[in-house]
């Protein structure tokens, strides 16, 4: 206080806040003196965008987020959608999406590794078992085997195979794109889901009357490391920042959290018996009986702002203040500072509210039989303070109060009211900048055009990158990653009970039209849910963009979040959880293409009628279903229908392969169905023996641009339909239900064969092309970056 | 009474879960024993290594895990006959313990599953392996058909055999190579194998045929709906492909 506003800039920065000089003055004003150095770290983590959401929040709240199946909504630490019923108990599957951009640019292997670790606590902290991550990549031009990017892309990928694998979750699904506009900022999402009965929930809050419980920190112990995370992740990467910077990035320890994964699922059965029975003999608290776990306990994940932001948000959620003395916190190195040890973002910690009765078993199981100091240095779980019914955020350190103010205050929500210019709606944007496609007179340069589409790093094969993760450990998997559209498991052990997971978001539309984009991704994520037999129910969106202070830059962001509310609302799938991380440009100025990125989640109530992408009949009933063109403006009516119509074909068990065109070709899509069978290939598409008229017709095309036909933008799906044929005749009957089949909207794809290749019609009479280099060309884009 | 199995878990280990449940479903009497309860484990009639990443793979994998006061009571027991199956990370233990291939003195490893090749990097892909010996030759296999194909996924980053060329001629020519990788119409060459490794070489057995070590994992491949594009019979959920090799396991304990 008193100070000059040029001053007080120069002192905050001093002391290494980002808060500007409004918000210092705000502080200072409320506490009526001026804030200590652990408090000013304190709210310049609370306040930062990432914690606060302070430039974003009003405008999420445009996202649907209700919906019949939803169990926990927005606000925790994950959301919670209803699976189905399995011996008369509900399940629920928890889902979290979370960007780890920054670090990842600055330290791409921990900083990938920490953003899997981060988004495996946010599942756990509601009692679940954690079934499956994913992740949706975005890095720079990494064509140059000498580049930093080349380097980005390398490293984040093995950062995050060395995290997810050692924890033992397997990597489902995921997507990747290589784009120039991410040289200085790559995009690392990661899902993560889990499984959990909808009455053993634990709640980010602290429990109803649970004033005077214990606060219980479990995990590695405290280190100098990931300080000032939270507000680093809120500003611009510049270069000559970059040692800085690094220090803000947290160290993962992926074999510890295998073990406080696994001790945790112990608590949670210790908690469920400890439950019963308290039932079974009426004990009680002072306010009632317990009824089910969350009554027993909180438990949250520690993210931004380290133990002070965890412990302030799970205590604020239920009312209450909290008393922490940091004297009890377990360290690695003697004499941190306490705004270090309050503030720092060690990673692999979690935060337990538990009744003091409860309290010393949690600590023996974690303590004693998961052998926590053993595992990692000084690791454990410790007591390190109380819930209190003052709505106070009380800090001790070495005797002395460093930190008390009103909690609320603390964790209360801030807006920034920020102008900005909305992005022009395009009307007809034709296809995405990196079409290649031409008209082609004759049907050998087809070939060669499928062979350029196949090589393009979009669009080639992204095993040589998954191969790197463990896509299958647990044993659950029913469709693996790569095989189908979405990955799909069996999360419950003798369920036919399955979930599917699918991500999509593709920075070329991003490019054009942000809002459409957003549309673009929701429907995309939806249609691959769909290709794999699962009823969508559920979506969650990370929203990656450039700086909110940048007008136009901001105005993308709206403009992205109006087109994921609108096709959320039209296809009425509720936003159950989501992530906005803003400040993706480089010094220059530079933002990345607008990238709304979206899981979908879907659930399927028997896990017999899943399809993958792989054709299942030598000689293959097959449709497309969909339309030509691609980023089109959507009718969402046709779009409602066609799904209808393939929810429920699936469920009748009629398709037992299909596969998502996605702006690309039909024959391009139909050649990668045929790859699914790797280099052993059992196919021939016999162009020869095609219905052009029917086939062009529909296109929209002249006869003269044939064979473009099979190579230009298309949308929707490819399906092969069950024999025998009676089988078709029953999906054709049943299709023709639908007011889809009047708008031409499908087409017969009847020219698949045994065999191998390319059968072409030349001049001379035909010609059969092997498929063997065009399979090569397919796949070694990603093989030289990921060997 | 029934034989009694025990998973053991060290810290690291990853795949417990699926691996009780599969023994479980075959029928075998299978407990979990976690490091901090090790103290039970002479009880059992015969034990599981399941994978994972052990002692965080310091060293080299296995390497640590094989010294653990729970791998006393597992080689007592493999001395004493009692059959144990090592998957993955619990293959690699039983190499640096020295069980198997078993011809050099216990925990000093004769023999390696270490880093791929040529790229030494983790690599997660589904593979078939074939069985090389006659299946009378290890109790573990004894129930296999000659020449079983069995799927399984490799998921690993040190699974390529190595030892010296004297090494690996003993292990061929005394019956150690239980299985070889393959493709899905049995056939063996080089391009089957994902990692390098020597022989072709999947899974090694002991002189005594009691102790199986298999890199890749026919518990991830194990059910139908597991391959649900070419399942056995109408019901997703029943055990089938890698399930082979636990009900011979079973019935060696019968």
């Amino acid at each position: 206080m008193g100070l000059s506003d040029d001053d007080l800039r120069v002192a905050a920065m001093r002391a290494g806040s980002t808060l500007r000089v409004d918000e210092l003055r705000r502080i200072a004003q409320q506490f009526g003196r001026d804030p200590s150095l652990v408090e000013l770290h304190a709210f310049d983590a609370q306040w930062s965008e990432h914690c606060s959401y302070k430039s974003s929040r009003h405008h999420l709240q445009k996202l649907p987020t209700t919906g019949e199946r939803v169990v926990v909504g927005v606000g925790e630490d994950a959301g919670i959608v209803h699976l189905g019923e399995h011996n008369g108990e509900r399940y629920g599957i928890v889902v979290a999406h979370e960007s780890h951009n920054h670090p990842s640019q600055v330290v791409p292997f921990e900083g990938a590794a920490t953003g899997v670790g981060g988004i495996v606590r946010d599942v756990l902290c509601m009692g679940a078992e954690v079934i499956a991550v994913a992740d949706a990549l975005r890095f720079g031009n990494a064509a140059n085997p000498e580049s930093h990017q080349r380097y980005v892309a390398q490293t984040v990928v093995d950062g995050i195979s060395a995290y997810g694998n050692a924890i033992g979750v397997p990597n489902i699904t995921g997507d990747v794109y290589f784009h120039d506009g991410f040289d200085d900022n790559c995009l690392v999402n990661v899902i993560a889901l889990g499984i959990v009965k909808e009455n053993e929930i634990i709640h980010s809050a602290a429990p109803k009357g649970s004033a005077g419980w214990d606060i219980v920190l479990v995990g590695k112990a405290t280190d100098p490391s990931g300080f000032g995370g939270a507000s680093f992740s809120s500003v611009t990467l510049a270069a000559e920042d970059e040692d800085a910077n690094k220090g803000a990035v947290q160290v993962p320890d992926p074999f510890l959290k295998n073990v406080l994964m696994r001790a945790s699922y112990r608590v949670f059965a210790y908690l469920r018996e400890r439950l019963d029975e308290m039932k079974k003999n009426g004990t009680s608290f002072e306010k009632g009986v317990p009824e089910v776990i969350g009554d027993l306990a909180g438990f949250k994940d520690l993210g931004a702002g380290g133990i002070m932001g965890c412990s302030a948000e799970i205590c604020s959620a239920g009312g209450y203040g909290a008393d922490i003395n940091l004297d009890n916190v377990n360290v690695a190195v003697p004499n941190l500072p306490p705004e270090i040890i309050a503030i720092g973002e060690t990673q692999e910690r979690l935060i337990w509210v538990l009744p003091p009765e409860i309290t010393p078993d949690v600590l023996r199981i974690y303590n004693e039989e998961f052998t926590l100091p053993e595992v990692a240095y000084n690791a454990r779980a410790a007591v390190i303070g109380t819930v209190t019914e003052a709505p106070h955020y009380v800090l001790h350190h070495a005797g002395e109060v460093v930190m008390d103010v009103d909690i609320e205050f603390l964790t209360g929500s801030i807006k920034d009211e920020l102008p900005f210019v909305m992005p022009a709606p395009s009307e007809d944007l034709g296809e995405p900048a990196h079409n290649p496609y031409k008209p082609a007179p004759d049907w050998r340069r087809v070939e060669k055009l499928l062979e350029t589409e196949l090589s393009n790093p979009d669009s080639c094969s992204r095993e040589p990158l998954y191969r790197h993760y463990d896509t299958v450990v647990r044993g659950a998997t029913v469709v693996a990653r790569g095989a189908g559209e979405a990955g799909v498991l069996a999360p419950i052990p003798g369920s036919k009970l399955g979930v599917a997971l699918a991500v999509s978001g593709n920075p070329r539309y991003g490019e054009i039209d942000p809002s459409r984009a957003g549309e673009f991704a929701v429907v995309e994520a939806v249609r691959k849910v769909i290709a794999v037999g699962a009823r969508p129910i559920a979506l969650t969106d990370c929203l990656n963009f450039g700086n909110p202070k940048n007008p136009e830059q901001y105005g993308q962001f709206i403009a992205g979040i109006d087109g994921l509310a609108d096709a959320a609302r039209e296809l009425a799938i509720p936003f159950v959880s989501g992530n906005v991380s803003l400040y993706n440009e480089s010094s220059s100025g530079a933002a990345i293409p607008a990238s709304p990125i979206i899981a979908c989640i879907g659930a399927i109530d028997d896990i017999t009628n899943v399809a993958t992408r792989r054709l299942r009949e030598q000689n293959p009933h097959l449709i497309f279903l969909g339309s030509h063109g691609s980023f089109r403006r959507i009718d969402y009516e046709i779009e409602r229908n066609m799904q209808a119509l393939l929810i429920e074909a699936f469920q009748r068990g009629l398709i037992i392969a299909a596969c998502v065109v996605n702006g690309d070709g039909i024959l391009e899509a139909l050649t990668k169905m045929i790859f699914k069978d790797g280099s052993r290939i059992r196919h021939e598409v016999d162009l020869t023996d095609c219905n052009h008229e029917d086939l062009l017709e529909n296109a929209g095309r002249t006869a003269e641009l044939e064979s473009d036909y099979f190579l230009a933008a298309a949308e929707g799906w490819i399906l092969e339909i069950a024999d025998p044929s009676e089988t078709y005749r029953e999906f054709i009957e049943f299709a023709e239900h639908y007011m889809i089949l009047a708008e031409r909207d499908w087409i017969n794809l009847n020219f698949v064969h045994e065999g191998n290749g390319l059968r072409i019609p030349v001049p001379e009479g035909e010609e059969l092309r092997p498929f063997d280099h065009l399979y090569e060309a397919w796949m070694k884009p990603l093989a030289e970056i990921y060997p | 009474m029934k034989a009694r199995v025990a998973v053991l878990i060290f810290p690291g280990t990853n795949s417990e879960a699926e691996t009780l449940r599969i023994l479980r479903d075959v029928g075998v009497h299978a407990e979990l024993v976690h490091w901090s309860r090790g103290e039970t484990l002479p009880q059992y009639d015969a034990y599981v290594l399941p994978g994972g990443f052990a002692y965080e793979d310091r060293i080299r994998a296995g390497a640590i895990p094989a010294h653990d006061r729970m791998m006393d009571d597992v080689i007592t027991g493999a001395q004493k006959g009692k059959l144990v199956l090592g998957i993955c990370n619990g293959a690699q233990i039983l190499l640096e313990a020295g069980l198997v291939p078993g011809t050099g003195p216990i925990r000093r490893p004769t023999a390696a599953f270490t880093h791929n090749a040529p790229v030494p990097h983790f690599i997660c892909k589904h593979v078939y392996v074939k069985l090389a010996i006659e299946p009378a030759r290890c109790a573990i296999t004894a129930a296999l058909e000659k020449n079983t194909l069995i799927p399984t996924w490799a998921a690993h980053g040190q699974g390529r055999l190595a030892a010296t060329a004297a090494h690996l001629d003993e292990i061929g020519a005394g019956g150690h190579l239980a299985f070889v990788y393959a493709h899905a119409d049995g056939t063996t060459d080089t391009s089957a194998t994902p990692n390098g490794s020597a022989l072709g070489c999947a899974a090694l057995t002991n002189r005594e045929g009691n102790v199986l070590a298999i890199m890749p994992h026919p518990e991830r491949d194990a059910w139908n709906f597991n391959h649900a594009d070419h399942r056995e019979g109408d019901d997703i959920l029943v055990p089938s492909g890698g399930a082979a090799l636990f009900r011979s396991f079973a019935r060696a304990l019968a």
